[in-house]
């Protein structure tokens, strides 16, 4: 501080501290919410659990299933790897080559039967949380994972509070890196045929359903009819709340909790962990990035508190100078 | 020189609390960082006792963000400081690369060490290194930051690209702090640990590493 007086130093820390919050304070203008999203209604009143909806999708995503390695690599520690190849006809669950199926309940004797795939969530913890960015929320509303960048790590299926994503090991990336030592095979979920939604299309299920029990159309169209739907039969709503809100909205003549509790018998009769595949209609309440986004505002303020900090550290070494 | 102290002044308070907070905060994001890997399960870390939190992602992830937190307060106050205060002696200048060289060789035993000023050449191009490695885990942090928020959407491509610059800049800060403990494996370095812990350093030492910079501190000594 020998060579500027005080005016000099207190007009650039002033203007420094100016610049640096107005930076801070302008919003990024590549980021935008999405104004466009897609969503499904899905309405078991009117499900007779036909399957048409499974077959639909078969059809459609079929060349895109995993074709793993014969010799599948064993993962180094655990020992394990999760293969689905010899069980490409399992339709009672999601698996890496089925990613819808209805799941059939009885509640009070009566029959329900539930499509179910991927929620495609508002604010999706699997693709945020992605390590390596092979996911992403499109502007349609579709959550869709890349397949030639996924590494299976499964961190989506950790973080989704349905587990929706299934792993198959022997493809993918990691076959080229370091097989057994990093990854685990690529992960699978119905990606509500963004292809098909981006060119003004519906997915494969939606338009398939033969009894229009599935329903695709504009996201805030369809949470106000699920909303009729339900005051009309008297009926529960499912998907509009959960996880901070989803494209996937359920409307149902039987509570969702008892819906999940024949659920939760067929999950606890899985041989073992990961119980996945068969995902549970139990209310989500918290989102999986809440406490995260209470965080984020500390991003803005602590750079403005490390500025203000230097510019008093800053005066103070400045006027040791002057009297010395 | 009778009634001088043995020590002078090298890392003032300011210099001190900066790389204090950066190391604390750089430790803790590369622990939680490496956490969301996903490798604490994978790796079976989770399964050595007192470390099943590594696997805890929504644990592993707010901490990441209280240690973002911290480190863009370090960092902001660092820069600032430098730029009010005017100091800049740490930045790397032109010839560092063959004066870093010069100076390996000598610790080596080959040729002697080159005059220097407050940093030797290599210890400004390490911070350069690390400085600018921590710049860019920041910038790309950021953006995931953002992505993670509610309503906001970030292309694809974009985030594959941010996520690709986190990962390997983190990489880089990695290898720029191992850097960082080596250099100590130099017995000439490690007269300057005492700076970082109570800021002063071996007066002699001072004369004879950092020459220009004594030379300096002499110099306005006695304009003073």
């Amino acid at each position: 501080m020998t060579e500027m007086n005080r005016r000099e130093f207190l007009a650039r820390s002033v203007l420094g501290g100016m610049a640096a919050t107005a930076t801070l304070a302008t919003p990024a203008p590549a980021f935008a919410a999405s104004a466009g999203a897609k969503g499904t209604l899905i309405d078991l009143s009117l499900c007779e659990g036909c399957g048409a909806c499974v077959s639909a999708c078969s059809a459609k995503n079929a060349d895109r299933y995993p074709e793993p390695v014969d010799d599948i690599p064993v993962n180094w520690p655990t020992g394990k790897y999760e293969d689905w190849s010899d069980m490409r006809e399992a339709t009672d669950r999601l698996t890496p080559y089925n990613w819808i199926y209805v799941e059939q309940v009885e509640v009070d004797g009566t029959r329900v039967s539930v499509p179910r795939r991927c929620m495609h969530c508002d604010n999706p913890a699997c693709a945020n949380l992605c390590p390596f960015g092979a996911q992403e929320k499109t502007v349609d509303g579709a959550v869709v994972i890349d397949h030639e960048a996924c590494l299976g790590g499964a961190k989506c299926r950790s973080v989704c509070p349905w587990s929706i994503p299934q792993r198959q090991a022997g493809v993918g990336v990691y076959m080229d890196l370091a097989p057994g030592l990093l990854g685990g095979g690529v992960m699978y979920k119905c990606d509500m045929c963004a292809d098909l939604v981006a060119n003004g299309g519906q997915p494969a299920c939606t338009a398939t359903c033969p009894t229009g029990a599935m329903r695709f159309g504009d996201l805030d169209e369809i949470r106000i009819t699920a909303q009729a739907r339900a005051a009309e039969i008297g009926g529960f709503v499912y998907g509009a709340e959960e996880n901070g809100g989803t494209s996937t909205i359920y409307v149902s003549p039987v509570p969702f909790d008892e819906i999940d509790a024949q659920i939760a018998k067929r999950r606890g009769a899985m041989p073992e962990p990961p119980r996945v595949g068969v995902p549970h209609m139990a209310g989500v309440a918290e989102h999986y990035l809440d406490e995260t986004k209470d965080l984020a505002s500390t991003f803005a303020l602590a750079p403005v508190l490390g500025m203000a900090a230097a510019g008093v550290a800053a005066a103070k070494a400045f006027k040791k100078g002057e009297t010395r | 020189m009778s009634g001088r102290r043995a020590t002078i002044e090298r890392q003032p308070i300011e210099n001190r609390l900066s790389h204090w907070l950066v190391a604390i905060a750089t430790f803790g994001l590369i622990v939680s960082g490496m956490a969301q890997m996903p490798m604490a399960q994978r790796y079976k870390i989770a399964e050595v006792p007192g470390l099943a939190w590594t696997a805890d992602f929504h644990f592993t992830l707010s901490l990441h963000y209280y240690a973002a937190a911290l480190l863009l307060f370090a960092v902001a106050y660092h820069v600032a400081y430098a730029l009010f205060a005017r100091r800049f002696a740490i930045l790397p200048r032109r010839g560092d690369f063959k004066e870093s060289a010069q100076i390996i060789s000598a610790m080596l035993g080959r040729g002697e060490e080159p005059p220097s000023h407050k940093y030797l050449a290599e210890q400004r191009l390490a911070y350069a290194f690390i400085g600018g490695s921590t710049l860019l885990v920041l910038a790309s942090g950021l953006v995931k930051v953002a992505k993670n928020l509610d309503g906001v959407l970030i292309d694809g491509g974009i985030l594959w690209f941010a996520t690709l610059v986190h990962n390997i800049s983190a990489m880089l800060v990695i290898v720029g702090v191992v850097g960082h403990f080596a250099a100590f494996l130099f017995k000439a370095n490690r007269a300057l640990l005492p700076a970082m812990m109570h800021g002063r350093v071996d007066r002699e030492y001072a004369a004879e590493r950092h020459s220009l910079w004594y030379a300096e501190l002499e110099e306005s000594d006695r304009a003073a």
